[in-house]
């Protein structure tokens, strides 16, 4: 008597299902091309990845290759290269976040306070234009102007100074990758925190005003209070790349005089990936391994900042 | 905001910072001022003064060079073969996935976003990838490759699903009512209503694709099918080699000013950013005011 009854209920449910799926069937025709893209062109790479488990063969490729198991990453955790470039990848990566992070939050402060409109306007336009160049074209003008013959040493020579090496100096590589990651992207970032500093409550600056406070104040009190939600975002979103240092920077802006400070994890995957020897299989397990990390950290910063009681990536 | 501070006295602030942000801007500018100024300035006069803030005789000479070369020109077919390829195909895959995405109550709602999640946060890395293009016969002399590989930003479709979201239902609802599908309230109601939305998505896939180097160096490894991009990189690299060869000495150099080739194919490679960013700006912030503000 009662399993009929559950039996009734859950084919009941079961054609109610087939009936609003058979409703919303135009919907699924919208999604089913781009689905299938993603299934193609995102999905199946990352069915791929079943190559770290695997050793490449030419003639099996990534299906056919035979299973190896753990090997590969028995292998990772002994090989000093990979440890070598992950020590870089972090100490430059925990720099970005002491040097580079705040700079955007700090442009957006101060842009805020620019009570010249127009002017406001032309110089969030200057300063977001590096953001829509591409790493080939901005190493290639860092390149120029910091070459021996450049602007920047043509005027320390006539300072009577010594002309200086930018480029092919191990110990400023990495300064010069935070000041120039900071031309590139600091304006762009600072636009997104000026959105949210338009979204603050105007009533807030209206009582600060009748109480008298200073600008500062204004700033510490309500505009950095109230892009907090914003900050957190976009802190969460730098720990999901704590692993990655960005390839596009260092790979253009890099050179064999500089190659031991430049080797991070990215540069050592695209070294084993394509230049001499490559070891697919291999290459394929550090590529996991950094994928893996990023998103655990992703997720642990997000639910972290869910637990403090803030609004983490997905609300 | 705005009434309460005209309503103030101006204090010394309100003209310091704008005068620390103008030197910033100054800072941010003049790297790409001094390349100009050098793809327009003669050798002779550049060795005389590499400190030139305007050259005296402004001459054409590295841009005929660089044209001469070829390289730049094909450079840019390819780049604009790339887009014709790829932006209505983004455009469609990123408008019909995000309209779909944003109607509600769909059985497999939950599952669609998950499924979209993951593909954000998780990345298979650029092997798999290259395997995949290599199964398809896409590597290495074909544009479609590098066009498949990045077809639909999650990011964008993001966007243009909240904003999808945000238009009112009555409108999508009427209509349906009076037997419209889904694809014509997209195509009749919904496009037309996205103008700005749709604008901003559109320059985005135009920039990302215009800078897209990584993918087609490796997908792309035969010489005539160099993006601008590319091309960019592998004239810097010649005019370095011409340089290491010389020993960094520019004045033997006669019959080839790397200098100036150099800084005139990058002034190619950026100038339609250069000359349609001040306009189009608005259109970029407008983009990242509707996706990045919860």
């Amino acid at each position: 008597m009662i399993t009929s009854l559950t039996e009734r209920t859950q084919t009941k449910k079961f054609r109610n299902l087939l009936i609003s799926i058979w409703k919303y069937r135009m919907v699924y025709t919208l999604l089913a091309p781009g689905f299938i893209w993603y299934i193609i062109f995102v999905y199946g790479p990352m069915g791929g990845l079943t190559l770290a488990f695997k050793t490449y063969t030419a003639k099996g490729g990534i299906w056919g290759s035979p299973w190896v198991g753990m090997e590969n990453f028995k292998y990772i955790f002994v090989d000093q290269a990979f440890i070598h470039s992950v020590v870089r990848t972090l100490e430059i990566n925990l720099g970005r976040m002491v040097f580079q992070f705040p700079m955007a939050i700090v442009i957006a402060l101060i842009l805020n306070e620019v009570i010249f409109l127009r002017l406001k306007k032309s110089l969030q336009t200057i300063l977001t234009f590096p953001h829509f160049l591409s790493w080939v074209v901005l190493s290639s003008v860092l390149i120029t102007i910091l070459s021996y013959d450049g602007f920047v040493n043509g005027m320390i020579k006539a300072f009577g100074l010594k002309s200086f090496n930018f480029l092919g100096n191990e110990p400023i590589f990495v300064p010069l990758l935070y000041i120039t990651e900071i031309w590139k992207s600091s304006g762009w970032g600072a636009i997104i925190y000026l959105a949210a500093i338009s979204g603050i409550d105007s009533e807030q600056y209206e009582a600060a005003a009748i109480d008298g406070v200073n600008r500062f104040q204004r700033m510490f009190h309500i505009t950095v209070p109230g892009i907090m939600p914003t900050i957190i975002v976009m802190f969460i979103l730098t720990m999901g790349g704590l692993m990655s240092t960005g390839f596009d920077q260092i790979f253009n802006l890099s050179n064999d005089a500089v190659r031991d400070v430049a080797e991070t994890l990215d540069m050592y995957i695209y070294k084993i990936s394509f230049q001499s020897a490559p070891d697919f299989s291999y290459s394929t397990a550090v590529s996991l391994f950094r994928s893996v990390i990023n998103m655990v950290l992703l997720l642990a910063a997000d639910r972290i900042a869910k637990l403090m009681g803030k609004d983490g990536l997905m609300g | 905001m705005k009434s309460t501070k005209s309503l103030k006295r101006r204090t010394i602030g309100d003209y310091v910072i704008p005068a620390i942000l103008i030197i910033w801007g100054l800072l941010v500018l003049f790297p790409f001022l001094s390349v100009v100024v050098i793809s327009f300035t003669s050798e002779t006069e550049y060795i005389k003064t590499p400190l030139l803030l305007f050259p005296k005789e402004p001459t054409l000479e590295s841009y005929k060079r660089i044209f001469e070369d070829g390289r730049i020109a094909s450079g840019y077919f390819t780049t604009f073969k790339l887009l014709v390829m790829s932006l209505p195909l983004s455009l469609f895959l990123t408008t019909s996935f995000a309209y779909g995405m944003s109607r509600k109550n769909f059985p497999g709602r939950k599952f669609i976003f998950y499924f979209v999640l993951l593909a954000m946060i998780f990345d298979g890395g650029i092997i798999p990838l290259y395997m995949l293009m290599k199964d398809l016969h896409l590597v290495p002399n074909n544009l479609w490759a590098v066009v498949l590989a990045n077809t639909v930003s999650t990011f964008y479709m993001i966007l243009m699903h909240n904003f999808f979201k945000a238009l009112p239902d009555s409108l999508m609802e009427s209509a349906r009512i009076d037997g419209a599908g889904e694809w014509r309230i997209l195509a009749n109601i919904v496009l037309p209503l996205s103008a700005p939305v749709l604008a901003t998505i559109t320059l985005f896939y135009t920039v990302d694709r215009w800078n897209e180097w990584f993918n087609p160096m490796i997908f792309l490894q035969k010489g005539d099918l160099q993006p601008l991009q590319l091309v960019l990189r592998s004239i810097v690299i010649d005019a370095q080699m011409d340089m290491v060869k010389t020993g960094g000495n520019t004045i033997e150099l006669a019959s080839n000013f790397a200098m100036g080739v150099k800084t005139a194919a990058i002034i190619c490679t950026m100038l339609p950013v250069m000359l349609f960013f001040p306009f189009l700006q608005k259109y970029f912030v407008k983009g990242i005011m509707v996706g990045a503000v919860k």
